[in-house]
Formats: structure tokens, sequence, C-alpha cells
């Protein structure tokens, strides 16, 4: 779920495009320039991904897989968060215009923090690095919705009811999310393990982050 | 919060008959709306660039610029009133451009969950403030509508549907080489854009394999149902999604390589701003700037 245009007051906006504009120049610097055709190809394939409907009870829900970003392209997930949303929003109008730099820090964040934490567990044998993933699913799911909350909360004390029940509303994406991070990323330590190796687009670097 | 407020108006609880069923019905509706956008086929930005419309002849980086800060100060009113003639202002970009009003449809579509969840949730749980006036139904002493908190939702709906509606004149008036160009002279970096037009590029690429291999796992006999082999299927799917896409990573990163590409992607040519451009983006930004004007000496 994202956050439209008009929630967030215009000082509150501006200073999450500010920082989250410092964060994806960051990330994208992180990209050896040779490799920018291929993380901008892997975020087509994750932008389509979230497209793909999952039942969840009586009714389905779309993926938004911020922890398997992070789990896969590392330091890079900050850009290609950024790029999804940018796209989702010129395309769709999801994520709004004027509230883009708060949606970017809201999923990106979490893939960012994802990432790290996967890459920590890399020594871990294969069974722990699945449940690792598992982790982080639900945390990259999580950590948007709170960071979601804040903002929201930030936007104005009216607002504290709607951040509430948008918190208690990923609580069952969350646990979608989670399963499916584990299957994917069990997926491809079966078919392609090397995509688990190390973040695609610091593959040179691997050892620096 | 103890304060009471200034006004309660108690009506009879048969009121929340209609009521309900008036946000089932939306709500439905919302939901439906978004189950098919998601079926509908992704259109290419920009696919109806082709027009003869002011817009389509306006330069890129003026009309970004001008339509791009006309966003900002909608979305910084306050007004009800004013919001509305933003509103109404958007809605006549959208018909000076000529093009298909299918598209901003789907983009109000498209953003009609969150804003119904606004309008249904903000009015029973916002702030109550001295001087807001709340509706109660007699003998449901715990539910309360409070009036600004429907109001701060409207004005959430009126500005999003403000940008949703300037977002077609702005970016489906060129063709996305161009738009992209104009952002580039914005002073987006050079880096963004070159992902920004492969990602795009490859977008259709990925929709028509994930059809594809839908397509395969219906005719093998799976149907999505809300259970754990059913995701597990999924999570393969997604695996395959993007182990396919890794390897065309490699193989898309050789061609372009051994095409010349050194990380930038050749710049096209620029267009040079006439008069009338500066002219048009200087109106458009000095309405925006008014609305904004009249709303702060309006509100204090």
């Amino acid at each position: 779920m994202h956050l439209s245009d008009g929630v967030m007051p215009t000082t509150l906006a501006l200073g999450c495009a500010a920082a989250s504009l410092a964060i994806a120049a960051w990330s994208t610097r992180r990209i050896p320039e040779r490799d920018l055709p291929r993380v901008a190809v892997m975020t087509a394939a994750f932008f389509v991904a979230t497209l793909v409907h999952v039942p969840l009870g009586p009714t389905s829900m779309h993926l938004l897989l911020p922890g398997l970003v992070g789990v896969l392209l590392g330091p890079a997930a900050f850009a290609a968060i950024g790029l999804g949303l940018v796209l989702q929003s010129l395309l769709f109008q999801f994520g709004g215009l004027t509230a883009l730099g708060g949606n970017a820090l809201l999923m990106g964040l979490p893939a960012l923090a994802c990432g790290l934490l996967f890459r920590l567990g890399r020594r871990l044998n294969l069974r722990r690095r699945i449940a690792l993933a598992v982790v982080c699913g639900a945390l990259g799911t999580f950590g948007a919705a709170l960071l979601m909350a804040l903002l929201l909360a930030l936007s104005g004390e009216d607002f504290l009811g709607v951040a509430k029940l948008a918190l208690a509303a990923h609580l069952p994406v969350m646990v979608v999310e989670a399963a499916m991070t584990g299957f994917i990323v069990a997926f491809l330590a079966r078919v392609k393990p090397e995509m688990l190796a190390a973040p695609l687009p610091v593959r040179e670097l691997a050892d620096e982050y | 919060m103890n304060i009471d407020p200034q006004a309660t108006l108690v009506l009879s609880p048969l009121w929340l008959v209609p009521a309900a069923l008036g946000i089932m019905l939306v709500a439905t509706l919302a939901l439906q709306a978004l189950q098919r956008l998601v079926e509908q086929p992704l259109t290419e930005l920009g696919a109806a660039a082709a027009g003869g419309s002011p817009l389509h002849r306006w330069e890129p980086r003026c009309k970004l610029a001008a339509l791009l800060g006309f966003a900002l100060c909608a979305v910084s009113l306050t007004s009800l009133w004013l919001v509305l003639a933003a509103l109404l202002a958007a809605a006549g970009g959208q018909a000076l451009s000529g093009l298909p009003w299918q598209g901003p449809w789907r983009r109000l579509q498209a953003i009609s969950g969150f804003l119904v969840m606004l309008v249904v949730v903000l009015p029973l749980t916002a702030t109550v403030r001295p001087g807001d006036i709340l509706l109660q139904f007699a003998g449901l002493s715990g539910l309360a509508i409070n009036l600004r908190g429907l109001e701060l939702a409207l004005l959430i709906t009126g500005k999003a549907w403000t940008v949703a509606l300037l977002a077609e004149p702005m970016l489906a008036t060129a063709a996305p080489a161009a738009t992209l160009a104009g952002l580039q002279q914005l002073g987006l970096p050079r880096r963004a854009v070159s992902l920004l037009l492969i990602s795009h590029r490859y977008l259709f690429v990925f929709r028509d394999e994930a059809a594809r291999m839908r397509i395969g796992m219906q005719a093998r006999g799976f149907r999505p149902r809300p259970s754990w082999t059913s995701l597990h299927d999924l999570g393969n799917f997604f695996g395959m999604l993007l182990v396919r896409s890794y390897e065309r990573t490699e193989r898309v990163q050789q061609a372009m390589l051994a095409r010349g590409y050194r990380g930038v992607l050749p710049q096209p040519e620029k267009i040079s701003v006439l008069p009338a451009d500066w002219l048009a983006a200087a109106l458009v930004l000095a309405l925006g700037l008014g609305l904004l004007l009249a709303d702060r000496l309006a509100g204090g």
C-alpha cells in the first residue's frame, strides 16, 4: 500500500523527497556503470512480479517484496525501488507524484536493511539462509508498514487512527510476504544459486559491502 | 481528549443503514476497479504521443516544470473550494490535451482504494477539537462521525485527484524519451534516466513472459487458491520469472556492451524553448501560486 498525494504536508513531502534522492544517489553510485542495464532489467522483473495477484483468504493481494529486492540487489535495492515507484507513478498513479519521496523511503529503507541482514548471514547453511529470507520477507513488509504509520502520524494527529489501521492491515500481508520470500529464495537456491551468492551489482566489490 | 465539541447532532440510527450500504457499494466498486486494473494490459507511457494539442507542442522541460510546480501548489492547499478549483483546472488541462479520458479514469481507479479507506476511517478516528461538529446516532454513543475528519478526507481526495488528472497531460503528450530528456535537463541524473528508459522497455517484455508462464500453469491445472500449496507454486512461478529475468540481464548487458554501451545512452536532440513555452509555464505557475496565496489569505 502506498500513501497518496495530499496526505503529507508539503514540507514533510519535500523533506522525504530530498532524503530519498540522497539515498537513491548513494545507492545508484554503488552500481558499476556497465551493470546499470542489469539492475534496470531486474527492476522491470520485480515490477511485473508485484502486479501478479496472490490469493489471501477470501480476497487477493499483490506483493510488495521489499525484503526480496533487498536480498537480491543489496545496496542497489533503494535505487531499484525508487525506480519501480517512479514507473508505477508514471504508468498507474500508485504512489502519487508529490508523495513519491515518502513512498520510496518507506519501501526502500526496509529493503536496504534486509539486504544487509541477508548479507550478514551469508556463511550460514542453506536451511538457515532460507529461514533468514523468511525473516527478511516479514521484516521488509513490517518495516514498510511501520514507516508508513510513522509518516501518517507525522502528517497530523488526525491520522493516528489511519496509521494504526494501516499497521494492523499489514499483518496478514506480512505472513504471505514472508512465506513467498522463503519459497522464492528456496527456489533460487535450487535453480540459480549464484543469484544468492552476492547482490547483483556488487559482484566485484562484494567484500566491501 | 475530553474537550467538548461545540455541536453534536444526534441522528436516528436508521441513517446508519444507507450509510453502510453506500460505503459497501463504493468499496466493492473500488476493489473491482483495482482488480480490473491489474488485468488490463499495461499501456506504454506516451503511447498516444502523436497529437496536435497545445500540450503536445509545449516544450517538455517547461511543461514538466510548470505542471510539477502546479501539483506542489495544489497539494499545499487547505480549503476545499480552492482544491475544487485546482481540480477543475487540472481537468481543463486534460480536456485541452485532447487525450482520451480513459487514461485519467484508470489513474483515478488506481488510487481509489486508499482514498475510500480514508473517507471511511478519518471521520471516525480524527481527533476531536473544539469547534468540531459531531454526528451521533441515538442509542449508539460509541460511534461519532467527525465532520472535520470527513472534510479532511475529501480534501485529500480532491488533491490526489488533481495530481492524477495532471499526470496524463504531463506524461502522455510526448514520447517517453522526450519526457525523460526533459527531466534530465531539469536535473534528474543521467544514470537515473538510463535506468528508467531500460526498465520501462523491459517491463513489457516481462509482462508478456509472466502472462505466458501463467497460461502454462493454468494449462497444467493450476488455479490460485488461498492455500500453502498454491503459495508454494506461485513462489516457484515468481522464482522462475526472476531466474529468466536474471539470465536476460546478462544477454541484454552483453548485447549493449557489444554495441558500444559505456554506461551512457545517446542524448536526444535538444528542443529550443520558445517565448510561448515560457509564457505558458509562467501562466500555469501563476495559477498555482495564486490558488496557494488565496488559500493562505483565506485561512489566515
